[in-house]
């Protein structure tokens, strides 16, 4: 039975698909009767499934060699594309944290959407995100990965634009698929120069050619560029970042999944394509600047942010921004340990800002307080999330950045410094935001807050305690350094950063009434960084606009030149129709000299070839 | 004179019983004269009769290439060949293979989603259905002619119909649009009939029959010369950049239901026909005129992305995308490898499918909003939220999102191009980058599109009438009708590639014999030294190219 299970494996993605595709009769309308919560069910249902498969294949790969799965796909004269699954322990761990994230985003959507009207979309768009993500996760083929990761781009796109009437939602929607898509479009490019150079799309033959690759460092790089542009938009790295922060309009349980594993996706996928990477020590050094400037731009421009989603999903980017540098000096160990603490942690804070969000149905941080009494289950998620995210107390978050400064440490302490201060200035952050949610005196719109109701808390709960249980796990998977193997000087240093950032977020002035500086400097810096450094404004003015004008330049030639032309050619007919017809005399002669004079003209270009020589010879001799 | 019947094909023809293509291709013809004799004060028997001839018609087809034809061949099958005017060496003869077959299906399914697209026709509606019919017979011929005089009737056969079609159910400035059609078209096919005369008549015998034309050999500045006619006339069709003005105006002015035949078969034929004349007939000449046309396609893939986001109208920018997605199809065929010209051949399939379903939801709003300026709607997802669920799954096929044919055709373009041994690397770096320029471009008007007609909220003023309201299931049919087949194609190509796999490789194989004797010739102008370069591997090691071990 588990050999059969572990054979059909590829059905654990499917699942989510068939989930999506049983609430068509409810998302199209077909049935009414019955009121949209049964496409809910079904869907659920499907992941539960899900997730038993996975257990089970999870348990049978555990210590077993990966095993591989081919499918034929396209098969046209020369070409034959198959898509490889790779089961191994590390892809089906990675599909199961999918699958379980998303068992409960969908529990906690039951509750949190429960009065939306296109439930069944929703839940049908949940169902296609987590069978995109299983996919991906379990994906051997950079094609497939590829298709599945376009797939993510239109899911994200549909969940953003769910609420399509909202009038932020049109250009966020719109600015996630195209960000990414120009990422990916790259990333395609990437991958047809690899399809032709190594000959094989699958992950195992890519790595064997790259081990033998002799490449010019111009085609390395370029191919490398090509292959990191894709996660670069994936994760929200800049310069392709400003998605992530206009997609926060999206419905909130979507925004749990997104700040968790499809930004680790996009990173899993760059961890999959590193051997490839490793060609162009360039390469590397784009990832390790990209991420560092996301890293510490994004955990600064967070600190200005007054929504609370957009606080949060920027130290999303700035996490995700560690990864890129962790790739780019070559440690995936560092980076998939930190990929996991973020997704269940980043989870857990989502959920708890959806509960908050759900209750007071506000998301400026300046209009809230005191909301620690009202909600316990929900501070208490947000501590528990934001402990395991910053490298303070013994969660995940701590073991993985410790890993992180104990790896950088010697190599390259510029980078240990800049993980440390990403690691700062989020603790700065989170204690800023827990004191303007949950500490404070109550403002009007969360007086009257209750906690919420038990569709919400049971995910959040559980996942409180997931969270609580991660160094747990990771001892289980022997991911922890034991007692004696740990470096005391970056623990201390970890553990000081975290604290300096905590303290200088409890002791900051904030004012709830008005959140912009009177002091001008600090008020620019204010600014600066709560437009995300104007980078938006710099696209509009510059590329936004060439494209703009580019299109309307073309468009111009077009009516005006190219068509202008033909049209021409039309009204010189009728003109010199119009013209000629009165030459009609009614003279015999004037006709026959016409006919005469153009039989004569005919007459010499058909003989040409006979006068043309002669012609030419009468020249030559007259002239010589 | 001595004129010369194709022994081949008759000989064949003895062994078919039925003459299966001239049924498919006359039934529909012989059955619109019926229809100014039906009975029927108001329209509705003669749309069902349409609608069931048109069906009837694609159900003998399906049968037909399903029961007759045989995917590994590459030949020409279900051959016919009668003398029609024999004085004029003129023979009625009718085959496919495996370039016609998938765009004879295409045709029978898109022109009979047209009719029931065109339900609500009330103006002179027996006339409409008869142009309508006429019209699917001249497209079937115009695939399954193999006599290129044959070709050239039904070519013109098919002009007639859609002027008028353009000219009397058109939208208001339908008169220009029409004639310019005209005048383009007609004009431009004056090629084919100059260029078709000149090789039946060059040499001994005098033929017509388009496989005894390609066995031919011409002198290289006559095949130029020729390859030239046929590119302007058939680049009309396409169309290719300089030539395609008519096309905005055609497929904006013209009615939904002519539009999804306008897109989704008409500009086929010139793809198809550049493949069968100009490739098969004349592969010396295509060696020279390839890289223009990689540029030329590449010109047409941004030029046509570009002022597509120009538009405002609707249909116009729907109209631009179509350039711009037939400029692959030119790279796809001037690629000399199996997987490019293949891929060409996709990409027109998909196309069709793809332009035809946006077209037909483009026409599904204009008849609740009565325009067709994307600016003057908006919010319209509120009120028809199944029209703008249909509108977001076309324009994503038409954006190559991975599970959609598009993507399929794309993305084997471009592994054509980049595996080409025919080109100088850098040119092709710099065709692939501007080519994906192009499917950048591409979601910036889609998106821009469906931001623009459906989201937000409708504070337009636009009013849609109660009893039009959400999508029929007429129109969802439709609509379903043609996604399924592009999804269907997006999840397992095989479902299209296999119709025509054998046929493509066998034309990339003829024309890459040709490629190393012309590149070595000498004294070739300094475009094409640079660009193309002799290919270091024979086409049987090229075979192993991309095969998984």
């Amino acid at each position: 039975m588990a050999q059969f299970l572990l054979q059909m494996s590829w059905w654990v993605p499917c699942y989510g698909l068939i989930g999506a595709v049983l609430t068509l009769p409810w998302s199209t309308g077909i049935i009414r009767r019955t009121g949209p919560r049964p496409a809910a069910y079904f869907n659920l249902l499907m992941t539960v499934l899900a997730f038993l498969h996975g257990t089970v294949v999870f348990r049978s790969t555990w210590n077993q060699e990966p095993q591989q799965l081919l499918f034929h796909w396209l098969k046209v004269a020369d070409l034959d594309l198959t898509f490889a699954l790779d089961i191994s322990a590390v892809s089906v761990g990675a599909m199961e944290l999918v699958t379980v994230l998303s068992l409960l985003a969908q529990i906690f959507a039951l509750g949190y959407m429960e009065k939306d009207w296109a439930l069944a979309r929703f839940f049908a768009l949940m169902g296609f995100f987590e069978g995109t993500m299983g996919g991906l996760a379990i994906s051997n083929s950079l094609l497939l990965t590829y298709a599945l990761l376009e797939m993510l781009t239109l899911s994200t796109y549909l969940l953003v634009g769910f609420w399509y009437a909202q009038p932020l939602v049109v250009t966020a929607a719109r600015d996630a698929f195209l960000t990414k898509r120009v990422g990916d479009i790259l990333l395609l490019m990437g991958v047809v120069a690899l399809a032709t150079m190594s000959g094989s799309l699958n992950f195992p033959d890519i790595y064997k050619w790259a081990e033998t690759a002799h490449l010019s460092p111009t085609t390395a790089t370029l191919l490398g560029l090509a292959l990191i542009a894709g996660p670069t938009g994936k994760c929200a790295q800049f310069p392709l970042h400003l998605w992530l922060d206009e997609a926060m309009e999206g419905p909130n349980p979507a925004s749990i999944l997104r700040n968790s594993v499809v930004v680790a996706c996009g990173a899993y996928v760059l961890i999959k394509l590193q051997p490839i990477l490793n060609l162009s020590p360039l390469v590397l050094a784009t990832l390790v600047v990209i991420g560092s400037v996301t890293a510490i731009g994004a955990s600064m421009v967070a600190i200005a942010q007054i929504d609370i989603k957009r606080a949060l999903s920027h130290s999303t980017s700035a996490y995700l921004g560690l990864v890129f540098i962790a790739v780019g000096m070559e440690w995936t160990g560092f980076a998939l340990l930190l990929l996991f603490a973020h997704a269940i942690a980043k989870a857990l804070l989502f959920m708890s800002v959806g509960s908050v969000i759900s209750t007071t149905t506000n998301q400026d941080l300046t209009e809230m307080g005191g909301l620690w009494s009202r909600m316990p289950a929900t501070t208490t998620a947000f501590v528990v999330g934001s402990a395991g995210l910053v490298g303070l107390l013994p969660l995940g978050g701590f073991w993985a950045l410790q890993l992180g400064v104990d790896d950088f440490g010697i190599q390259q302490p510029v980078l240990a410094g800049v993980l440390l201060s990403v690691n700062a200035l989020t603790a700065l952050n989170l204690t800023r935001v827990f004191r303007l949610v949950f500490l404070g005196q109550p403002q009007p719109k969360t007086k009257r807050a209750p906690e919420v109701g038990w569709l919400m808390a049971v995910p959040m709960v559980s996942l409180t305690i997931i969270t609580l249980l991660v160094p747990l796990m990771m001892q289980r998977l022997s991911l922890l350094p034991t007692w004696e193997y740990i470096n005391r000087t970056s623990v201390v240093l970890l553990v000081s950063s975290g604290l300096i950032g905590c303290g200088t977020g409890a002791t900051i002035y904030l004012h709830k009434a008005w959140s912009r500086s009177m002091n001008l400097p600090w008020r620019f810096v204010q600014d600066l960084l709560g437009y995300d450094f104007y980078i938006d404004r710099i696209y509009r003015l510059s590329i936004v606009f060439a494209v703009n004008l580019v299109s309307r330049f073309s468009s111009w030639l077009d009516r005006y030149v190219v068509d202008g032309i033909v049209n021409f050619v039309g009204l010189a007919s009728i003109f010199s129709g119009e013209t000629l017809k009165y030459s009609v005399t009614g003279q015999t002669q004037f006709y026959a000299l016409t006919i005469l004079v153009s039989v004569g003209c005919l007459g010499m270009l058909m003989s040409w070839p006979f006068w043309g020589f002669h012609v030419l010879d009468y020249l030559r001799v007259s002239s010589g | 004179m001595y004129v010369v019947g194709n022994k081949y094909l008759f000989s064949v023809m003895l062994s078919t019983q039925f003459p299966w293509l001239t049924t498919i291709l006359l039934l529909p013809l012989v059955a619109a004269s019926v229809i100014p004799l039906i009975p029927d004060q108001h329209i509705k028997s003669i749309r069902w009769y349409a609608f069931g001839v048109g069906i009837a018609d694609f159900a003998l087809m399906v049968y037909t290439f399903w029961c007759k034809y045989d995917l590994q061949n590459s030949t020409l099958q279900l051959a016919e060949s009668y003398p029609w005017v024999p004085q004029l060496g003129l023979n009625w003869s009718l085959a496919v293979d495996g370039l016609s077959m998938p765009l004879v299906l295409l045709t029978g399914l898109i022109t009979s989603l047209a009719m029931l697209a065109a339900w609500n026709v009330t103006n002179k509606p027996r006339l409409f259905y008869v142009l309508m019919l006429a019209m699917y017979s001249a497209q079937i011929g115009v695939f399954a002619a193999q006599d290129m005089l044959l070709f050239f009737l039904m070519w013109e056969l098919e002009l007639v119909p859609v002027y008028l079609l353009i000219s009397i159910w058109g939208g208001q400035n339908r008169r220009y649009a029409a004639t310019k059609f005209i005048l383009y078209t007609a004009a431009a096919s004056i090629f084919i009939l100059v260029g078709g005369f000149a090789m039946a008549f060059y040499g001994d015998t005098v033929t017509f029959d388009m496989a005894s034309l390609g066995m031919k050999q011409y002198p290289k500045g006559f095949e130029m010369l020729v390859y030239a006619g046929l590119l302007i006339a058939f680049g009309v069709k396409l169309p290719i950049f300089p030539l395609h003005t008519w096309l905005p105006d055609a497929h904006s002015e013209a009615s939904a239901p002519i539009s999804m035949i306008l897109a989704g078969v008409l500009l086929k034929m010139g793809g198809y026909a550049l493949i069968r004349m100009n490739i098969e007939m004349l592969p010396n000449a295509h060696v020279y005129f390839a890289p223009v046309l990689v540029i030329l396609g590449v010109v047409n893939i941004i030029y046509g992305a570009l002022a597509a986001f120009a538009q405002t109208n609707l249909k116009r920018r729907l109209a631009y995308s179509s350039i711009a997605h037939m400029g692959f199809v030119l790279i796809g065929i001037a690629s000399f490898t199996e997987i490019g010209i293949g891929g060409a051949v996709l990409q027109m399939v998909s196309h069709g499918l793809i332009a035809a379903s946006l077209f037909f939801l483009s026409g599904v709003t204009y008849e609740r909003t009565h325009t067709l300026i994307m600016e003057k709607m908006g919010g319209m997802a509120q009120q028809m939220p199944k029209v703008f669920a249909l509108f977001t799954a076309g324009s994503m096929a038409s954006l190559a999102l991975p599970g959609m044919s598009g993507f399929v055709g794309e993305l084997t373009i471009f592994l054509g191009i980049t595996t080409s041994d025919a080109y100088n690397p850098t040119f092709k770096v710099v065709v692939v980058l501007l080519a994906a320029v192009g499917l950048i471009l591409t979601p910036i008007y889609l998106l821009s599109m469906l931001r623009q007609v459906f989201y937000g909220v409708n504070n337009s003023g636009i009013v849609i009438e109660g009893y039009l309201g959400d999508a029929k299931p007429r129109e969802m049919f439709i609509a379903s009708c043609l996604l399924v087949p592009i999804i269907a194609i997006g999840f397992y190509p095989k479902v299209a590639t296999q119709t025509y796999d054998v046929k493509t490789v066998a034309v990339a194989t003829q024309v890459r014999n040709v490629l190393p004797t012309v590149v070595a010739q000498q004294g070739r102008s300094p475009l094409y030294s640079t660009v193309l370069i002799a290919p270091h591997l024979a086409p049987a090691e090229s075979r192993s190219l991309l095969a998984s071990k």
